[in-house]
């Protein structure tokens, strides 16, 4: 979860990434910083993230964008 | 037969209410599929064909997915990881056959009914250039009322069951319905499955709060759409087909009141389908959130025919952005440069894919691709220079949040929006630079003067006008502010519902641009 808030806030300082839970739905996270970010995430934690699990549901928050993760390693 | 119709409001969709209330709740859903192949029918004849066949290819598709997906699952239990992943990847390549068989199926009868004169005119100049002694035969044909809409929820459902991300539905009634949906069928909103298959096979029973609201809003489309859209439209028609006679100022008014037109009558049409849907209590997705507040070109996309834009980011932005190739040359990029460049570079391939598209899918048409490229060109730039904007206003000590700085940045987005426009309608691609050109060059102040009441609207229609537009902005104000009107009206008193919903009907009879001197505008959408 740290590696995974060191790369978000790479990607996009000006958020605190412990309460925000709007990333997508409040434009924090646009569609190219999402592009960065599944790269960084692919590349990070071994995964392949498919192109239909990338819904502002998944990507909200810190939180959900990281158990998205586990949810694909253990599926892997 | 269109959704502003006296046939479809005072005859088809009652007729529909009454039948649907009669019958049982097992029998409401196949109520709307009858009326909605009659509806279909009525207006496309035998080319109902097509939509069966879709319908089909996409029923069996997913079935035949959904068992290579049981078959592979047993086959794979109790065996070794390496032997797994090899048995799921050849599970996979079937799938992905037959995927790739029902999307070609789908979009080749889109591509014939829609692009194939186009193609063929393109063929034929190169033939011509090259002096080849051959030409391809141009083919005038009706397309399937909402080919362009049902298409795209067609392809989107097969492609949401290959990954699985929903079930394949064993009911072919259920499929029937979900692609020929009357109120949706010309004009959208491209809903995806999830989204409606709750409450449209539900059956919910007639409600006096569902009637209400549905109802209310199909008034609120009617206001939209009679009162400004009709009432622009000769102006809109003149200045567009006659550019040479006008004045600039003349022609930028064409533009904007084009812009406006085509706002309140399509966001009007989908205030009528959302609303008669809501009568059956089916809810359907939005297709605008107030795009004239948008700060800049990307967020006008996400508030502007949003179900398309989600169409074209689901199935095409970030498939191709994730695509291997595209990930080799983003990867390369990212080791020469940055993360940013490189998801720059990924960003500018897939919205290369996505505005080509969005502009074809518009019609097939020159001024229809220039303006897809435009709107890519836009937003392209807006991603580049993003952070020297963002450094520029630390430099200079600029809030980005105060409030003046947002207005000048929706009045941008306003201008880039309104050129884009202005292509969008104009008849051919040349006329649309021409147009443009006089807005910049011939500019006469007492032309216009002249002109600027002669142009089908008198002083009564401007005063009709601006006040209906103030309407319709001070309600858009009040939801960008999270204040729904609906809902504010739906707890004051009886009466004072009344008089308002009242007041609303009486206003589009009385103040509707109907009879001469009007041409009420034809369905834009429904010719996509």
């Amino acid at each position: 979860m740290e590696k995974l808030v060191e790369i978000l806030e790479e990607l996009q300082p000006e958020v605190d990434y412990e309460t925000c839970d709007n990333l997508v739905d409040g434009r924090y996270l646009d569609s190219l910083t999402i592009l960065s970010l599944v790269s960084e995430i692919e590349d990070t934690f071994d995964v392949q993230i498919p192109t239909v699990e990338i819904i502002p549901s998944n990507f909200n928050s810190a939180k959900k964008i990281w158990e998205l993760i586990e949810r694909l390693q253990e599926e892997e | 037969m269109s959704y502003f119709t006296v046939k479809y409001l005072f005859f088809f969709l009652p007729a529909v209410i009454l039948v649907y209330g009669i019958m049982p709740k097992k029998i409401k859903p196949l109520v709307l599929l009858v009326a909605s192949y009659l509806f279909f029918f009525w207006i496309s004849k035998k080319l109902i064909f097509f939509l069966i066949l879709s319908s089909l290819s996409i029923y069996f598709s997913s079935l035949g997915m959904r068992r290579i997906d049981r078959i592979t699952k047993e086959k794979v239990e109790g065996m070794e990881k390496e032997e797994k992943k090899r048995i799921k990847q050849k599970g996979k390549k079937k799938k992905q056959i037959l995927l790739l068989l029902t999307i070609l199926f789908n979009f080749s009868f889109l591509f014939y009914f829609k692009y194939l004169n186009f193609f063929a005119s393109i063929g034929n100049a190169l033939f011509d250039i090259f002096h080849a002694d051959f030409s391809i035969r141009l083919v005038k044909h009706l397309a399937p009322i909402g080919i362009s809409f049902y298409t795209l929820q067609a392809i989107s459902y097969v492609v949401d069951v290959y990954h699985e991300k929903i079930e394949a539905e064993s009911n072919l009634f259920k499929m029937l319905l979900y692609l020929s949906f009357f109120p949706t069928i010309m004009e959208g909103p491209i809903a995806s499955y999830p989204e409606v298959k709750d409450s449209l096979y539900e059956g919910t029973r007639l409600s006096y709060h569902n009637l209400c609201f549905g109802l209310q809003r199909i008034i609120f489309g009617l206001f939209k759409k009679c009162i400004i859209a009709d009432r622009l439209n000769i102006f809109v028609k003149l200045t567009f087909d006659h550019i040479l006679q006008y004045s600039g100022i003349t022609l930028a008014f064409g533009a904007i009141f084009y812009t406006i037109l085509l706002y309140m009558e399509f966001s009007g049409t989908m205030d009528v389908v959302i609303g008669s849907a809501e009568i059956f209590g089916i809810k359907l997705p939005e297709n605008f959130r107030q795009p004239f507040f948008s700060k800049n070109i990307s967020e006008f996309w996400s508030r502007w025919h949003i179900t398309l834009g989600n169409w074209l980011k689901n199935y095409v932005f970030y498939p191709v952005s994730f695509s291997q190739p595209v990930k080799k040359i983003s990867s390369f990029f990212k080791k020469k440069f940055n993360h940013r460049v490189s998801a720059l570079v990924m960003g500018a391939i897939a919205l290369f894919a996505v505005w080509s598209l969005n502009g074809l899918w518009h019609g097939a048409g020159w001024q229809f691709v220039f303006f897809g490229y435009y709107h890519f060109t836009l937003l392209m730039l807006g991603n580049i220079f993003e952070p020297w904007i963002s450094l520029g206003c630390e430099k200079f000590s600029i809030h980005r949040k105060a409030n003046w700085y947002h207005a000048l940045q929706i009045g941008k987005t306003c201008l880039l929006v309104f050129i884009g426009e202005l292509f969008f309608r104009a008849n051919t691609l040349s006329d649309g630079f021409l147009m443009l050109q006089r807005i910049f060059t011939h500019f006469d102040l007492q032309q216009f003067q002249t002109e600027f009441f002669h142009l089908g609207l008198d002083g009564k229609d401007y005063l009709i006008l601006l006040i209906a537009l103030g309407v319709v902005f001070l309600i858009s104000f009040l939801k960008e502010r999270g204040v729904s009107i609906r809902e504010k009206i739906s707890l004051k008193t009886i009466s004072l519902r009344w008089i308002i919903y009242y007041a609303l009907i009486m206003s589009v009879i009385l103040f509707g641009a109907y009879g001469p001197g009007y041409e009420p505008v034809e369905p834009i959408y429904a010719d996509f």
